[in-house]
């Protein structure tokens, strides 16, 4: 694919993921600029486009009907769609919604009632269009966005890893949250970040989702059991980047 | 070659020799556990330690290793081998060492290792804290520890230094040794002998039994299923072995799209797409598509498949598994006795 035309599309996010594509540094990003073609990209620039597009970049999560029709169009337009962030490949932390029911009252207060606030269960853009390639993360890892693009342009299959971070974690030696009486949920997240919470001493909140199949009634049982939670807590752990995947497992 | 001894008193001008010469790599403190790493002064050196996360492998066979680096006018090998001193090594894992050296060096040699082995002095240590789930006293207990440089004991007060090779022996230019007494050599011995009974954890039976029963249990699908009703397919047990050498190969392009490097990555075949291949046209295949089938691969590696090429099984008890599988399911003893005795 040489010089592929890129654009970016949002929907119910925070933006936080496109804004990581302009955190490469001033040499890098121009010399990317030489390689992809960027014709609509609202954090940098105020051009639009309705022409077909090579690359489409969607960012943040279904939560509209309303929405449909404009990520059917983009489908239409572009030869390869990637669910680009955790917002539009499972529905991040927008799924969390999904499990309440006073969060518009929590959240807006006095303005709850207003119609434009008003939206369904937010849902990852795959539940609307066909998607080709899932750039995982909250935020995304912005270089392995770039590998997923220089997969691309040499016409290669992106490699998404399917293991867990406890890979990533191991392989840079980290002290297992478990071996100091914490907890973690490394066992059952998605790996690609290069487990950097674990090294910071935090445990891993598998903000990128899970692997394809997580053991989740043995990461609760590893919850209960191992870092002291109620079976509760445990239960709920996992909701807060992957509740959609965490519904599709039960 | 004679055993050596130095005191106490003179070890830290014989480390702070040493590793002005070359660097020196040696179990130090990480939070609340050990880690082989360069040793920047001689007191960071542990040789308390009871395990280390990774084990020393990790100097000839990086967890991320790259193996060339390519532009538009074709590539180079990016091997840069140091000479180096890899100081404080428990016998376990030299013997997981000599494994490894076999395995990388038959048939299609392995460069990539080979060159950071062969530039490697092993000086062995003996095991003054014993780790929880240790059981290195009764795997393989008929294989020599052997392939290292020289083997370094801690006694009353002081070391007692044996050199096995040119190599070894060249260190003793470093400090203030003199010849090792017999009763010196005997108390090394002793406390050699004596740490083997103090392994928390052990199996019940030899080599060959296992290796029978265990193969004799492949097909009883229930049992691996059961065994694995907790696994996360997280890789942990084999990320943190010793003996473990499987490697996934990738290419990563820089920003201009023409350079770029290939570098390899720890595999692990407990991991759900080890064993997924092409089968071309963009169809694939997995081979140990169960959890059950993954887990009783690891356990047939260690304890039966390499028996015959290595003269023991592929486990040297360290425990690293053991400790490391957050389920508490990867124990090899615990395994191995309960289809022992079945
Ligand atoms: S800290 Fe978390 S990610 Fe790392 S090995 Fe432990 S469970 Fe896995
Ligand atoms: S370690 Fe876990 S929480 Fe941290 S970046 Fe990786 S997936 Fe996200
Ligand atoms: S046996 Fe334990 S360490 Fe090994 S893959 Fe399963 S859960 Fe992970
Ligand atoms: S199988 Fe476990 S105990 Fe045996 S050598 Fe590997 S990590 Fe150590
Ligand atoms: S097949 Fe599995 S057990 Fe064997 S070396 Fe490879 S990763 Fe380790």
């Amino acid at each position: 694919m040489s010089r592929p035309k890129v654009a970016f599309f949002d929907f119910t996010c925070c933006e936080g993921c496109q804004i990581e594509f302009t955190n490469y540094g001033d040499v890098a990003f121009l010399e990317l600029l030489k390689h992809v073609d960027v014709v609509e990209f609202r954090e940098a620039m105020s051009e639009k486009t309705t022409d077909p597009i090579d690359i489409a970049l969607v960012e943040g999560s279904f939560t509209r009907e309303a929405d449909r029709a404009k990520l059917e169009s983009v489908r239409e337009r572009a030869k390869i769609v990637i669910a680009y962030g955790q917002c539009a490949t499972t529905a991040g932390i927008n799924a969390l919604k999904n499990h309440q029911n006073d969060y518009k009252e929590f959240v807006y207060g006095d303005d709850a009632g207003q119609a434009n606030l008003a939206s369904q269960k937010a849902l990852p853009i795959s539940a609307a269009i066909k998607v080709d390639y899932m750039a995982y993360g909250c935020p995304v890892n912005k270089y392995e966005v770039l590998q997923i693009i220089a997969h691309l342009l040499h016409g290669k299959e992106p490699v998404i890893p399917n293991y867990p971070v406890c890979v990533e974690c191991k392989r840079r030696e980290t002290v297992c949250r478990y071996d100091e009486a914490d907890h973690c949920m490394g066992q059952v997240a998605r790996a690609g970040c290069t487990a950097p919470c674990p090294a910071e001493g935090i445990p891993c909140e598998a903000c990128r989702g899970f692997v394809d199949q997580p053991n989740i009634r043995a990461l609760e049982k590893v919850l209960v059991e191992r870092a002291g939670f109620s079976q509760k807590r445990a239960a709920e752990k996992a909701l807060m980047f992957t509740a959609n995947s965490l519904e599709a497992t039960q | 070659m004679t055993a050596s001894f130095i005191k106490n008193s003179d070890f830290a001008a014989f480390l702070t020799a040493m590793m002005k010469a070359a660097p020196v790599y040696g179990p130090v403190a990480k939070r609340s556990r050990f880690a082989f790493a360069r040793l920047e002064a001689p007191e960071e050196l542990r040789l308390d330690y009871d395990v280390t996360i990774l084990p020393p492998k990790k100097l000839f066979f990086p967890p991320a290793q790259d193996l060339l680096r390519f532009d538009s006018d074709g590539f180079e090998a990016a091997l840069e081998p140091e000479e180096k001193i890899l100081f404080g090594v428990h016998f376990y894992d030299v013997k997981a060492i000599d494994q490894t050296d076999l395995l990388f060096a038959e048939r299609n040699c392995d460069i990539n290792y080979i060159a950071h082995r062969q530039t490697t002095t092993i000086v062995a240590s003996n095991v003054q804290t014993v780790s929880k789930r240790a059981f290195f006293a009764t795997v393989g207990a008929d294989v020599p520890a052997k392939g290292h440089d020289a083997a370094l004991t801690s006694i009353d007060d002081g070391y007692v230094f044996e050199p096995l090779t040119a190599r070894g022996e060249a260190l003793l230019k470093f400090g203030r040794f003199a010849p090792a007494t017999e009763a010196q050599c005997r108390g090394a011995d002793k406390v050699n002998a004596d740490v083997l009974a103090e392994c928390p954890e052990k199996l019940e039976h030899g080599t060959a039994a296992i290796a029978t029963k265990v193969r004799a249990a492949f097909k009883d699908e229930e049992l691996w299923s059961q065994l694995a009703a907790d696994c996360f397919s997280c890789g942990s047990c084999n990320t943190v072995c010793p003996t473990c050498y499987c490697f996934d190969v990738q290419d990563t392009w820089h920003v201009d799209q023409t350079s770029g490097k290939r570098t390899r990555y720890w595999d692990a075949c407990l991991t759900e797409d080890f064993a997924k291949i092409s089968l071309g046209e963009g169809a694939t295949e997995n081979f140990r598509d169960e959890r059950g089938e993954r887990f009783r691969h690891r356990l047939m590696r260690k304890a039966v498949y390499l028996n015959p090429k290595l003269g023991g099984p592929a486990c040297v008890g360290c425990g690293r598994c053991s400790a490391a599988c957050t389920a508490d399911i990867a124990d090899p003893t615990r395994i191995i006795n309960q289809i022992m005795a079945s």
